[in-house]
């Protein structure tokens, strides 16, 4: 058994260790508590007091800010952030959490674990590849699209909290994101790194597959150069945009099929750089991922004629457009982090399940434009399907459109946001607007909603108008009016029946 | 080829002074880098693995596979004693000329490969071995990194070929182990790190491998 070792924060908060080092980094050895509730990570090199004066910001002001207010014990879950400073031997660490239990593998690999993860960290690299989903990952840990989309909603919210609060992460990247596909969990970690625009420079320039075309473009230049760009909010906001659509697509946004250079490190900087290209841009093909350079391993997703970007749906690729496109060499334009995360909630009420009880991926947005079937799987939707288009009132008896659809699928709930606009699900969200207030079920061969909580459910026809009190349901027609409630906000929807074949 | 492949070379000293501990102790660090590797999600992405061995004669153990697939045959020491790392070169440059994918106007290329020899001796086929030298070095690696294990091991000769001279001490599990540790955190760092401003930077050695200056 190893010793246990005493310590002092700089604080002065008693802190314990066992002697015995868990895993090291690229900086840092990390120790556990005897507990294993925390660990310390010591920088194996002497740090500079700027180091240490961030460390102290990042422990002190900064995690206050973020988790001393009201809902703070929400972020917990989604940052794995560092509590205190320690010195011991001249060397500086810092204690943090210990990451939670479910982003460890559980099964780990395919074939009784045969590459030996389980237990290990999962780290999103296993999971934003096709080849690493595919080949390598016990189908029990791979999580389905709807999960990923909970993910993906967790890492924007938390990027959008980090941003509100005037911090970059400055190396957002799926190596700093804990995932639990099984359970739709994201944890940000990897939090010393962060930088606090104009105060503290960040010191790396990021990982791989996630650096900013800017950054890329300019990283030769020295620290001190007026034309290098470094790490900031900017940054992250393409950051975000890969991770998002790494997690939903399993490849990556500008690594196709268009050589720019023989060398493969030119090569390389351009095509992450200066002559960054969107693979599915719809004009300019040339970066293209060609099919024939596809193992099989990595179908359908390095397909982009068979899943198109655009499966995400009407909210989530405009945002894709401008990451990729206009937002690409023009940092401004990227969509912000609370765009995504509005965007990715609301893609949550457009998804199906897939009615193929085998589809590895069990949700899709379902797209009623064309003949509506599962883009992963192709099994076509059978049967009708009510979507209901909301409006809500911004002039008393006005109705305008809220550019907001439910697909109703059976035992799909309708919640306080759904019926008035505005409540939205976020961290902020009381516990009472938590609870779903209706759902939907398909029975006697018609769609109905059960109204559970919502006292003033009003089914309109025309000139009547008729209450359907909590405990009964309302039928769903094509063409009919339900008005949710009739309060500051309140919305209406009109049902529109979907035939599938 | 969108993902790009990361080949990696690992040249093995097999001479008679290697029987014994010294390749048991390279057969079990083989063994534990080889798994390493496979936990690394980049390094399963990317890495191409070859090993040659090389002692009256230079022999490819296997050719450049993808990391999964490779399936390490126990390394044996033949009879006699020389140490053709000459062979072994030219070997290598063939092998590399024939298998490693240059970018071209349609097709990325492969990352820039990284080779590890280890050696417990000095050349036998010196005037080889510096012809082959002066090959090597059109051949554009991302990285060179050569091992002098153990007292007898020419340090000097190996700074020829390339800036990089790792030494261990002692030829024994422990020291053999430290060093394919360390391996596997340099071609890790490769393929997780490949394509950011310095691609060919190293991990910092363990301190049981002293970096001949
Ligand atoms: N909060 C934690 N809980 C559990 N393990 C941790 C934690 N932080 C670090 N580790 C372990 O220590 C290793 C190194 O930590 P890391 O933060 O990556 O160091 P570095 O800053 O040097 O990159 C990680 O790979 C992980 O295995």
């Amino acid at each position: 058994m190893a010793n246990i070792i005493k310590l002092q924060t700089v604080e002065g908060q008693p802190i314990e260790i066992v002697d015995e080092i868990i895993g090291s980094g690229g900086m840092k050895d990390v120790y556990f508590s005897p507990d294993k509730s925390y660990v310390v990570g010591f920088f194996r090199e002497e740090q500079d007091a700027q180091t240490k004066d961030r460390l102290l910001m990042i422990t002190g002001r900064y995690r206050q800010s973020l988790f001393e207010n009201a809902g703070g014990d929400y972020w917990k879950n989604l940052f794995c952030w560092p509590s205190a400073v320690v010195e011991f031997n001249g060397r500086i660490g810092v204690v943090a959490p210990t990451y939670q239990r479910h982003f460890f593998f559980e099964f780990g690999s395919r074939n009784d674990d045969f590459l030996g993860i389980k237990g290990r960290e999962k780290e999103g690299k296993w999971f934003a590849s096709a080849n690493n989903q595919n080949r390598f990952l016990d189908p029990r840990e791979r999580g389905d699209w709807r999960k990923y989309l909970k993910i993906c909603i967790l890492i924007a919210r938390a990027v959008k909290r980090m941003h509100a609060a005037g911090l970059a992460h400055s190396d957002l990247s799926y190596k700093n994101v804990l995932v639990d596909p099984t359970d739709g969990r994201a944890c940000i970690i990897d939090i010393d790194g962060l930088v606090v625009p104009g105060k503290y420079p960040p010191d790396v320039v990021g990982t791989p597959d996630f650096i900013a075309p800017e950054v890329v473009m300019t990283c030769h230049l020295g620290k001190e150069d007026p034309k290098r760009k470094l790490p900031s909010i900017a940054t992250d906001r393409h950051a975000l945009a890969v991770l998002i659509y790494m997690y939903l697509f399993y490849r990556h946004p500008l690594r196709g099929d268009k050589v720019h250079d023989a060398d493969p490190q030119i090569d390389e900087t351009l095509s992450m750089g200066e002559k960054a290209l969107f693979v599915e841009h719809p004009s300019d093909t040339s970066n293209r991922i060609r099919a024939k350079n596809i193992k099989p391993s990595e179908l359908p997703w390095k397909d982009t004629a068979k899943i198109p970007y655009t499966v995400s749906g009407p909210y989530l690729t405009p945002l894709f457009d401008r990451a990729f496109m206009q937002g690409l060499h023009k940092p401004s334009e990227r969509p912000t982090a609370d765009e995504w995360e509005n965007a990715l909630v609301k893609t949550v009420d457009l998804i199906q399940p897939c009615q193929n009880p085998n589809c590895s991926q069990a949700w899709y947005v379902f797209d009623n434009t064309t003949a509506p079937r599962c883009p992963f799987c192709e099994t076509p939707y059978r049967g009708s399907l009510p979507v209901l288009n909301l409006y809500s009132a911004r002039r008393e008896g006005q109705f305008t459109p809220d550019n907001h659809r439910l697909m109703v699928y059976t035992n799909q709930s309708l919640f306080p946001w759904h019926v008035n606009r505005n409540i939205f699900p976020n961290e902020r969200l009381a516990p009472e607007l938590r609870k779903r207030v209706g759902y939907f079920v398909w029975h006697n061969e018609a769609w109905w909603l059960v109204n559970e909580n919502l006292p003033e459910l009003t089914e309109i026809s025309g000139e009547t108008k008729h209450p359907i009190p909590i405990g009964m349901a309302a039928p769903l027609m094509d063409g009919g009016t339900l008005l949710f409630s009739p309060q500051e906000g309140g919305r209406l929807a009109v049902i529109q029946m979907v035939e599938g074949h | 080829m969108t993902t790009r492949r990361l080949p990696v070379y690992i040249l093995l000293d097999t001479s008679g002074s290697m029987r014994g501990e010294p390749i048991h102790a390279v057969n079990v660090g083989m063994q534990s880098m080889l798994s390493a590797l496979r936990q690394d999600p980049y390094a399963l992405e990317s890495v191409h693995l070859s090993v040659i061995t090389f002692d009256i004669e230079a022999k490819e153990l296997f050719p450049l596979t993808p990391l999964e697939q490779v399936r390490l045959p126990e390394i044996a020491v033949p009879g006699s004693g020389a140490t053709f790392l000459g062979a072994a070169l030219e070997l290598l440059i063939d092998r590399v000329d024939r298998d490693v994918i240059l970018g071209s106007p349609d097709r990325k290329g492969d990352w820039r490969p990284l080779l590890f020899i280890m050696t417990d001796g000095s050349p036998s086929d010196l005037q080889c071995y510096r012809e082959m030298i002066a090959k090597v070095k059109q051949r554009h690696f991302g990285n060179i990194v050569a091992c002098a294990a153990g007292q007898k091991a020419k340090e000097a000769l190996l700074k020829e070929l390339t800036p990089t001279v790792v030494s261990l001490d002692t030829t024994d599990i422990a020291s053999f182990a430290q060093f394919f540790k360390w391996v596997s955190a340099s071609v890790a760092t490769g393929s997780s790190s490949a394509g950011v401003a310095s691609p060919t930077s190293l991990p910092p050695p363990p301190p049981e491998v002293q970096v001949v200056i």
